[in-house]
């Protein structure tokens, strides 16, 4: 029976064609508002996820100040972004495979004598990095280059410096030279200059190299880089560390050793956290969740709007048919009867917008991630992707059907309920 | 056993503020199988009666039994049940549904009981050819004439097969010559196939065809008069 009150129901919204056409119109506009914000929100999820997780690895956490994360006030004076590790026993850690990080300050600094036998000298930044940043965790740094006749830093070495292009020639020393730095106290070692970054092909910086830049080198800059242990030779342990990255073991979960890591480094007295791919993801996800909250409840005034529209359409709808309802309660149709034809209709009604609102929404989607892509103003030239989501779809099509049976609800039941002889005399 | 059986009928409603005494202890016993035209003026009671002899309304005062069921008793899904399976209508302004074909209109009665697709349309289909409209089943009503819509009407008032055929004022918009082919066909329906037919009228000619006629005045019966003249 419900496939007959299917058919009589749609044949009496062909019937008044334009005004069921204006009535979806109306339910449409919510529908594809709804469905193209909340995909827009999930391929953002989605492109923001597949950066990180490209990035990070399950593997991998990373070892940040206590308070840089989490958005607390940070527990340090300064800037206090910077930590003291100890790298060493950070790698000892059971399930840690590599440990590798990063650590800079300023240091006395003196390069060669010039023609006139001038030398120049200054304080300027050291970046110590752990020779693994390179070798374990590029998609971090992304590609460092140097330029030919020079190489990066590898295991074992200890007193050689990378430096940038510009001071580097400020400094007036080639491959080869050697430079003094400078530590605490009386400490200073003489680097030997192994290699020159190679200035940046600034204008297609591909995937990735959002994160290198904040590894410091870069060939305008003027930072001394050199190896990790370094550092800890002219200045010994210190609050300087920015960042560390830490790579586990296969077999071993990621957040148990992240956990232990974080609760042996900060019984040393660092004070510092962990931060693995699932807390980012999470934070993402809450983040995105929130968003898409608030935009789903701006379109569902729209929704609203669509659903008087029905409603109304539907209480006109009864009211020009009183005689018909009349009529077909004389030949002997139930008030369930009345009802559910009464209900189907304004539900198919619904039902229409939604699908024609859902392909719309999409629609909507992928042309504003194309034109976000085509204008490369999102995450430094990432293309966003486009998440048409099964779910949402599913939801949005049952929904928009509840959605015009609910706004036809009390329609329907007003007619149900007319009396037959009323209903028969209505002219 | 008679068939319908009024008595002491009486029905008020609220016209406003003033009560309306539509009907004023009317008793009037129809047996089955005959052809009855009710007639009266405006205000005699003619259409409420007809309400209640098709268990549309229930009588405010009296007994009013259809086949023996009296309506007080009844729930509204037996007088539901009673509406869709004894009786059928056929009125003055066809009351076709606009948005279906002839063969929907006929069907939906039909619809209605829950009877399956297939023998609906083969129902259908000998009822609109019993009318004279074989050929016509696919037209909507607006695509037919006059008298085509009431013969739609008087094959959809057939389909469930009921006792009763109560027609209120058949005849009344069309013209005499369509009027009286419906009449004949109204009148076939008792003789041939035994129904019991039942005219609310003000045509003189619906008089002829009926074995009885019974005049209403002020909501009661003034006279009766044995059919076949006027």
């Amino acid at each position: 029976m419900f496939f007959e009150f299917l058919r009589l129901a749609g044949q009496s919204i062909a019937h008044r064609r334009l005004r069921s056409w204006l009535t979806v119109i109306g339910v449409f506009i919510g529908i594809a508002a709804v469905v193209g914000l909340i995909s827009l929100g999930l391929g953002f999820e989605k492109t923001v996820n597949d950066q990180v997780s490209g990035i990070f690895g399950v593997d991998t956490f990373i070892v940040v100040n206590e308070g840089s994360f989490a958005g607390g006030p940070p527990q340090h004076g300064g800037s206090g972004d910077e930590y003291a590790l100890d790298l060493e026993l950070l790698n000892s850690i059971e399930g840690v495979k590599v440990a590798a990080a990063l650590r800079e300050r300023t240091g006395f600094v003196q390069g060669q004598p010039d023609a006139d036998g001038e030398q120049l000298q200054g304080f300027l930044p050291v970046l110590g990095l752990s020779p693994e940043l390179l070798t374990e965790f590029e998609s971090f740094t992304g590609e460092l280059k140097v330029m030919s006749g020079g190489r990066l830093f590898e295991p074992g070495d200890v007193e050689v410096a990378v430096l940038d292009l510009e001071i580097s020639q400020r400094l007036g020393v080639e491959v080869g030279d050697t430079i003094l730095v400078a530590g605490d106290g009386s400490n200073e070692l003489t680097l030997t200059i192994i290699g020159i970054m190679a200035p940046q092909d600034t204008e297609e910086d591909d995937s990735g190299g959002g994160f290198g830049a904040q590894f410091g080198s870069n060939s305008e800059g003027d930072t001394i880089s050199v190896p990790y242990g370094t550092m800890d030779l002219l200045w010994g342990q210190a609050d300087d560390v920015l960042v560390t990255l830490v790579r586990t073991e296969p077999g071993y979960d990621v957040d148990e050793v992240a956990d232990r890591a974080e609760e042996a480094l900060n019984e040393q007295g660092s004070e510092i956290m962990t931060i693995t791919y699932g807390d980012i993801s999470e934070q993402i996800g809450q983040f995105t969740n929130i968003a898409n909250a608030i935009l789903a409840g701006i379109a569902g005034i729209s929704l609203v709007v669509g659903a008087v529209g029905v409603m109304n359409t539907m209480f006109t709808s009864v009211l020009e048919r009183t005689k018909e309802i009349g009529v077909m309660k004389a030949v002997g149709a139930k008030n369930s009867h009345v009802l559910s034809i009464f209900l189907i209709e304004s539900g198919l009604m619904g039902l229409v917008g939604g699908i024609v609102g859902s392909a719309a929404g999409i629609g909507l989607a992928v042309v504003f991630t194309k034109i976000i892509n085509s204008g490369g103003v999102f995450m430094g030239g990432v293309n966003m992707a486009i998440v048409i989501s099964p779910w949402l779809l599913a939801y949005t099509l049952l929904g928009s059907f509840a959605l015009g049976a609910l706004a036809g609800f009390f329609p329907a039941l007003r007619a149900s309920k007319l009396p037959v002889v009323d209903a028969l005399r209505y002219e | 056993m008679a068939l319908l059986e009024m008595q002491g009928i009486t029905k008020e409603y609220k016209l406003g503020k003033t009560i309306v005494r539509a009907l004023r202890g009317l008793d009037l016993t129809i047996a089955a199988g005959k052809v009855v035209a009710i007639m009266g003026p405006s205000g005699s009671g003619k259409s409420t009666l007809m309400h209640i002899l098709g268990a549309l309304d229930t009588p405010t005062g009296g007994t009013a039994k259809i086949d023996g069921s009296d309506l007080e008793s009844l729930k509204e899904r037996q007088l539901v049940a009673l509406r869709g399976q004894k009786i059928g209508f056929v009125f003055q302004t066809f009351n076709l549904i606009q948005t279906l074909s002839a063969q929907r209109n006929v069907e939906l009665p039909m619809i209605f009981q829950g009877i399956s697709a297939g023998e609906r349309h083969q129902r259908a289909s000998a009822l609109l050819e019993k009318v004279g409209l074989g050929d016509r089943v696919r037209h909507r009503p607006n695509e037919l004439s006059g008298g085509e819509r009431q013969r739609v009407a008087i094959a959809r008032a057939l389909a469930n097969d009921p006792e009763i055929i109560l027609a209120d004022e058949p005849t009344g918009n069309l013209d005499t010559e369509t009027g009286n082919a419906i009449l004949a066909l109204l009148k076939g329906l008792s003789v041939k196939d035994g129904k019991t037919l039942i005219l609310v009228t003000h045509d003189p000619e619906a008089a002829i065809i009926a074995d009885r006629v019974v005049r209403l005045r002020d909501g009661c019966v003034e006279s009766e008069s044995a059919g076949g003249e006027v």
